[in-house]
């Protein structure tokens, strides 16, 4: 068995790890500095958007593929079974970015580098000796990373389960990390519900591995579930590769056709349990509800992680079994669709009534989920390609909108309060456009452009695949969630100018800001990108679809 | 020769842009709008001198619109120089007696750019041999006629005639632009020449000619759409002269012989056509005699001379066509335009427009009085000038069409034709005698009528009732920015070029008949119809003549003084006109309420829904883990057994 392994490929994941080290040995060398741990998180994380941007130009199904597990040896060295899996491939390789895959690591990069920038540490440049937060946030979050690049690339169940882990745990921490009551309480939840996902994540794998006998999740590994019945678990009578060969060429015998029924309930029963188990990450409704207490628990640069990185090594995940299940020729998905539905309606009608901004944003997360997930009720190139654009679009428009809360709550104790933001447009016009930007981009309406193109692209499978009632569902909440980003909106742009008796709160709002400065400018030159790039795709949305093919 | 048609279009349009731009210079406004009138009136007469028959003259190029066609060419012919010549002469004289007219005013620029659009407008009209252009030009002309009704815009008054002219030729436009479209869907063309040729959809036909006719019956002031024109007289004096005369009003009439060959073959529209000029013809001139006002007098005579072109055309027949009907449309140019800027003058002179004011002052002012005379003498019917002609073959058209087959639509017209011949005769012989009569005849006899007209005895609650009623008193003057401007600066004495204009149009009056020989048709004066008419003038001019005791009363005093007064205010038709209003503003609540009410009921239902379904689903979320282990374990059995169930 020969395995090729080609580093120049790895890069998107060994930078984000090589930062994680770096991040150890200085805390090590230099322990009390504070801001050197997100200094070298920053840079590792533009150094992953860097690495991941060779992989954006592959087109038409080429892939950057390493540790790659060649024919031949895999016929001699792994069991008849996983053999016989092998000899219909010239290779199967375990790490695979293809153009899609390099457009959702970036996104979660360029997500990351934000964050980071969100929660650059305040004003003291030492840190009392007994605080460790600054190196472990930091090195949580480039755990989170490597975790969110390496699963949108892995193809076997093994890389697949773990990095998903990797992507998770480490939030875990990071909610819980800054210590509030409503913290912990938010950790707690999230982690019983990661628990529980996990265990259906590892059911969901094995019952893939009972259905296909093949530990890769790929197209073909799938494709024997339904036709060599000799590989699966089930087959009690395993065959030799010649008897595999006939079945294939349709002259089976009776025996041989009993089994693919049950081998494909299986393969679906593990398809859903992964869907469950990754529904949990995307926050589908029934499997939300840690979603509002977490996000209003966690510090808002987490939150935003949690709702950007996240979600993208979620989807991620999920696109790589859902690619594989779509050799199949599966037409749809119902339960993908009820799901979204569900969420859709759920969150939307929940946000309609938040008052605390971030909340809001939580509930709009769920909603926008469903959004996300939409387009997979087709398993196609289509629905794929859809679920990706519309979860870009989602990801930029949510970045910028916690930016805003980020930068806000810098400057305003009560900057959750939606009435914090009344008036925003006369005291800050261009915080204010930027939040207009995003919040319209998430609602779908112009000028947020690419809101209204992605809202379009996930719509486009559903229609052609005849999913009339999601549909419309799906047009209902598109209605309610302009009530939803409007309510915030209402009061950015109508609320007439401070009065006097208002000023009180900018002056304390200033001297806070003069105390913080470059904690400040770094937050708003996070700001600045995610919003640019908002900008940018909103004004040429053309270049999110072409990256997506 | 092509290219005199288009500039003739064109530079009025480069007249009103030049003259927009350099309004603050006076004497450069005046240039340009003067001598670039001059130079269409030159262009115009070398068309009438020697029109190229031609319906294809390019103009900005076809339109691309799929299946219907839309060429928007122009078109030269006899009719179209004809009429285009008239046009020019009395855009031309009315520029130059502006010039002298609103010498005062500051805005002078403003209303010389306007006048050379709204000769753009009429000019298109005449020269378009498409649908769509001659839509163009009927709509430059209605806001045209906002801006030069509204020119006095500090007074209210001015601002309210202008509402009211733009609104009510509006909602008449409706019918234009519906005709005009239904014209162009059966010919599937806007041509002029495709639209008269083709045959078929007789749906769309009526559609089409009822449609035009109501167009028509907006701009021209036929009954029910009449009361905006008198309104119109709070304009200054040059553009009453300028709607009444030769463009907007008159544009109705030539759209019709445009589309004559269509009437022709259509019965019903033509009777409609006749019963609503008949009725406009008759009524108009009863108002006329009532008016206290020369201008409201004169706008009142125009409703009524529009109405006789419209009833020529109703009731000719097929074979002497629209000539008689643009005879008169050119006739009436020419002693309408003469009647309305002499009126001007004596107003400076005088410093009013009411009757009761302008009592013999026309004795003793020389030219203004021959031209007076003339443009009143025309406007009745008297030998040899051109109204006479004109108005005569008008009713021998009508007769040929009654005993050629019209029918009873066609002797309507010839019985309302030689009524109007009385009343016309019977009002103009009133108002010469008023305005003549020196004042030292009439005055032991002035105030003897317990409602004559001569000032402000007439108690004002009895006539302004509400506030957006008619604002006309019997007593008032009609043009009451030109009351103020006597009264600012005094009686100027006339320029030699404007009084020259006006003796221009004298003289056309007079001798103008010879344009008309280039018409084939438009002159065939029948002699018995000829001398029945002059008879008619006659006994009514003496009729009138002895019962005012040879001008010393006025004889309108006569009428009882209840139907007098509601006469002068034009039988409440504003009221009418209010009350429409009302009408559909009450409907328009109405269904602001249902959509409101009914309707929106629906979405805000779903409002409601979903703050309740919210309210709910924060009840259930109360953020402890157990609840969201419970619905995670839930969801995957439900998902699980949906999954596997509804595999492939």
């Amino acid at each position: 068995m020969s395995v090729s392994v080609d580093v120049a490929v790895l890069w998107p994941a060994l930078v984000p790890i090589a930062g994680l080290v770096l991040v150890l040995v200085a805390d090590l060398v230099v322990p009390r500095l504070r801001r050197v741990p997100y200094a070298i998180a920053g840079v590792a994380s533009i150094a992953t958007v860097v690495a991941t941007i060779p992989g954006l130009g592959l087109g038409g199904g080429s892939a950057r593929s390493t540790f790659c597990i060649s024919a031949a040896a895999g016929a001699s060295g792994a069991s008849g079974a996983a053999g016989a899996v092998a000899a219909d491939l010239p290779q199967t390789c375990l790490w695979q970015a293809d153009a899609l895959t390099s457009t959702l690591q970036l996104a979660a990069a360029l997500a990351a580098a934000v964050c980071i920038a969100l929660a650059w540490p305040g004003a003291s440049r030492r840190r009392p000796a007994d605080a460790t937060s600054e190196p472990v946030e930091a090195v949580l979050l480039l755990a989170a990373l490597t975790g969110t690049v390496v699963v949108a690339a892995s193809r076997d169940v093994g890389t697949w389960l773990v990095a998903l882990e990797l992507a998770t745990l480490p939030v875990i921490a990071l909610v819980a990390l800054s210590g509030r009551r409503s913290a912990v309480a938010g950790a707690t939840q999230l982690l019983v519900t990661s628990l529980v996902s996990f265990a259906l994540l590892v059911l969901g794998v094995a019952l893939w591995f009972a259905a296909t006998g093949s530990p890769f999740l790929t197209p073909d590994a799938a494709l024997s579930s339904g036709r060599a019945q000799g590989v699966g678990w089930f087959s009690y009578a395993p065959l030799g590769p010649g008897e595999t060969a006939t079945t294939m060429s349709g002259a089976a015998g009776a025996t041989v056709v009993a089994w693919p029924s049950v081998s494909a309930g299986v393969l679906s029963l593990g398809v859903v349990l992964l869907l469950a188990g990754v529904g949990f990450k995307l926050s589908l409704v029934p499997f939300h509800a840690w979603t509002p207490t977490a996000y209003s628990g966690a510090s808002t640069p987490i939150a935003a992680f949690l709702a950007t990185v996240s979600k993208v090594a979620a989807l991620a995940a999920l696109l790589v079994v859902l690619r594989a299940v779509a050799a199949l020729g599966t037409p749809a998905l119902i339960t993908i669709g009820v799901l979204a539905a569900l969420s859709m309606t759920l969150g939307n009608l929940m946000a309609l009534r938040q008052d605390d901004v971030v909340r809001l944003l939580a509930w709009s997360t769920v909603a926008q989920a469903g959004w996300v997930v939409m387009p997979l009720v087709s398993v196609s190139a289509l629905g794929i390609g859809a679920s990706a654009t519309y979860l870009l679009a989602y990801v930029i428009g949510t970045l910028v909108a916690f930016a805003v809360v980020a930068v806000t709550l810098r400057e305003r104790p009560d900057g959750r309060d939606l009435t914090a933001y009344d008036g925003l447009w006369h005291r800050k016009p261009w915080r204010a456009g930027a939040l207009v930007l995003a919040l319209t981009s998430l609602a779908g309406l112009p000028p947020g452009i690419i809101g209204l193109v992605g809202k379009v692209v996930a719509l486009r499978p559903v229609i052609a695949e005849g999913w009339v009632w999601l549909a419309v569902v799906a047009a209902v909440n598109a209605v309610i969630g302009v009530a939803v980003y409007l309510r915030w909106l209402r009061g950015v742009i109508t609320a007439p100018e401070p009065t006097s008796a208002d000023e009180a709160l900018p002056v304390t709002a200033t001297t806070a800001a003069t105390l913080a400065t470059e904690q400040r400018r770094v937050a708003l030159a996070g700001l600045v990108v995610a919003a640019a790039v908002l900008v940018v795709v909103s004004v040429q949305p053309d270049l999110l679809l072409r990256l997506l093919g | 020769m092509s290219w005199i048609v288009r500039m003739i279009v064109v530079l009025p349009a480069l007249a009103a842009l030049a003259g927009l731009l350099a309004r603050r210079q006076r004497l450069l406004a005046a240039g340009i709008a003067i001598g670039m009138s001059a130079y269409v009136a030159v262009l115009a007469f070398i068309q009438w001198v020697a029109p190229a028959r031609t319906a294809d003259i390019e103009s900005i190029g076809r339109l691309s619109t799929g299946a219907l066609q839309v060429p928007l060419h122009l078109l030269s012919d006899r009719l179209s120089g004809l009429v285009a010549l008239a046009v020019a002469v009395v855009v031309l004289a009315i520029q130059v007696f502006t010039a002298w007219y609103l010498r005062d005013d500051p805005r002078y620029g403003q209303f010389a750019a306007t006048v050379s659009l709204f000769a753009t407008g009429m000019l298109l009209l005449v020269q378009a041999s498409d649908l769509v252009l001659i839509l163009v030009g009927w709509e430059i002309m209605g806001w045209c006629s906002w801006l030069l009704i509204g020119h006095d815009s500090q007074r209210p008054e001015a601002r309210r005639a202008a509402y009211k002219a733009f609104i009510v030729t509006r909602v008449a436009d409706i019918g234009m632009v519906v005709g005009l479209v239904a014209l162009a869907v059966r010919a599937g063309s806007t041509d002029l020449i495709t639209v008269l040729t083709a045959s078929g959809h007789d749906t769309a036909l009526t559609v089409g000619l009822v449609g035009v006719i109501i167009g028509v019956a907006g701009k021209s002031g036929l009954i029910p759409f009449h009361d905006w024109l008198p309104d119109a007289m709070e304009g200054p004096t040059p553009a009453s002269a300028l709607i009444h005369a030769a463009t907007m009003v008159a544009a109705g009439s030539y759209v019709i012989a445009r589309l004559f060959s269509l009437y022709a073959s259509h019965d019903g529209a033509r009777t409609l056509l006749a019963v609503l000029a008949s009725a406009t013809m008759v009524y108009a001139a009863l108002l006329a005699f009532a008016q206290t006002d020369l201008k409201r007098m004169l706008a009142y005579s125009t409703l009524s001379q529009i109405a006789i072109m419209l009833a020529a055309l109703a009731a000719a027949p097929p074979d002497i066509g629209f000539a008689p009907a643009i005879g008169h449309l050119v006739a009436h140019a020419f002693f309408k335009a003469l009647l309305f800027l002499g009126a001007g003058w004596l107003s400076v002179l005088a410093g009013a427009t009411a009757l009761a004011a302008l009592r013999g002052r026309l004795h003793g002012t020389g030219a203004l009085r021959w031209s007076i005379g003339l443009g009143l003498a025309a406007l009745a019917g008297v030998p040899p000038l051109i109204g006479f002609f004109t108005k005569d073959s008008v009713i021998e058209t009508s007769i040929e069409g009654a005993t050629g087959g019209g029918g009873a639509r066609a002797w309507l017209v010839v019985v309302a034709l030689f009524v109007t011949v009385v009343l016309t005769a019977t009002y103009c012989a009133r108002a010469w005698l008023l305005l003549d009569t020196p004042l030292a005849a009439a005055e032991p006899q002035s105030g003897g009528s317990p409602n004559a007209a001569t000032g402000s005895d007439v108690p004002e609650a009895v006539v302004v009732a509400e506030e957006d009623l008619a604002v006309v008193t019997a007593a008032d003057s009609a043009d009451d920015a030109e009351v103020e401007r006597v009264h600012a600066h005094g009686h100027a004495p006339i320029t030699l070029s404007a009084a020259l204009a006006v003796a221009t149009l004298a003289a056309l009056t007079v001798f103008g008949t010879l344009l008309l020989f280039s018409l084939t048709g438009a002159l065939k004066p029948g002699i018995v119809s000829a001398l029945l008419s002059l008879l008619l003038v006659v006994g009514a001019a003496y009729a009138v003549w002895t019962l005012s005791d040879r001008g010393r009363h006025d004889v309108a005093d006569r009428v009882p003084s209840h139907v007098r007064d509601r006469a002068v205010r034009g039988f409440g038709a504003d009221t009418a006109y209010v009350g429409v209003g009302r009408a559909v503003t009450a409907v328009a609540r109405l269904v602001v309420a249902l959509d409101r009410d009914v309707v929106d009921a629906y979405p805000r239902a779903t409002v409601v829904a979903a703050r309740g379904l919210g309210r709910v689903g924060e009840r259930s979320h109360r953020g402890v883990p157990s609840l969201s282990l419970l619905a995670l374990l839930a969801g995957v059995v439900v998902i699980a057994v949906l999954g596997v169930t509804a595999w492939r």
